[in-house]
């Protein structure tokens, strides 16, 4: 059995992420507020380097407002020149992420 | 039930800054002003902003550049609004926290809009805020859409659109 290495954020802990490549997969959840099964895309992202550290991980989202933020990279996969300092805060709708973008050095 | 709204402008954000700022470290969602003092104390510094989070103004980018910070509000319907915060978010930028380190910088309000009209422009110049458009194709049919918003026409058509995603099991 492989567990699957994924990158948790701590609220308002800047954390550093470099991608490598990204996958829009599908997977069944429990919808918090209906109890019901339902049907979500995710957004998900391979990582490399984790403050600075290298690291076989990966980053994901289900949620749209924080995956649009990676919106103008995920076609060419452009997000392997830049670093993003990711910082969550808050819970359920109130949740949201200051992105730091970075052009990497090089 | 099918979704009704859509996220646009966290998209239209994204997308300019990456067109226009690629070369420069900028920063989306940045909460703005300063912490109070007494909280600090008893919460540390981390809790603090945290807990603060809410209640903070937050501008939707920060572009950091050698000489200038600029602050970028994105806005597609309520563009006036977006104008009219923009220097009031300019007062708060020497009080906020996390942008110490990249002060002293001066200071560039610019709000990006998916349209324009003359009186806008008007006000923009004289709050001494840049005007920029930032209108692809998708954004485009956004905004003729809002256009259109209250035709019958368009309600319609759009009623039509949310039965069809309600049949289909569409998001």
């Amino acid at each position: 059995m492989v567990l699957q290495n994924y990158v948790m954020l701590e609220p308002g802990i800047p954390t550093k992420l470099h991608f490598t490549d990204h996958q829009i997969e599908a997977r069944t959840i429990t919808d918090p507020v209906t109890g019901q099964p339902a049907l979500r895309k995710v957004l998900v992202l391979d990582v490399d380097r984790l403050n600075d550290r290298p690291v076989v991980a990966r980053y994901s989202t289900m949620a749209e407002k924080h995956a649009q933020q990676f919106s103008p990279y995920l076609t060419d996969k452009s997000y392997r020149n830049f670093d993003f300092t990711i910082t969550v805060q808050g819970e359920g709708f109130r949740r949201s992420w200051t992105v730091q973008v970075t052009p990497r050095q090089g | 039930m099918a979704r009704k709204s859509q996220q646009v402008e966290t998209r239209m954000v994204a997308e300019y800054l990456a067109q226009e700022y690629s070369k420069f470290t900028f920063i989306t969602k940045v909460p703005l002003g300063k912490i109070d003092e007494a909280l600090l104390a008893t919460e540390g510094y981390q809790r603090a902003l945290g807990l603060t989070r809410p209640f903070r103004p937050e501008v939707d980018a920060v572009v950091v550049l050698p000489q200038y910070l600029v602050l970028v509000e994105a806005k597609v319907w309520s563009v006036v609004n977006g104008l009219a915060k923009l220097p009031m978010y300019k007062s708060l930028v020497p009080f906020t926290p996390e942008l110490q380190q990249y002060l002293p910088r001066d200071i560039i309000m610019e709000l990006v809009v998916g349209w324009t009209n003359s009186n806008l422009e008007i006000m923009a110049r004289d709050a001494g805020v840049r005007l920029r458009v930032y209108c692809p194709d998708w954004l485009n049919q956004v905004v003729q859409g809002m256009h259109k918003y209250w035709t019958k026409e368009y309600r319609d058509q759009r009623q039509q659109k949310i039965a069809l995603r309600e049949y289909f099991g569409i998001e």
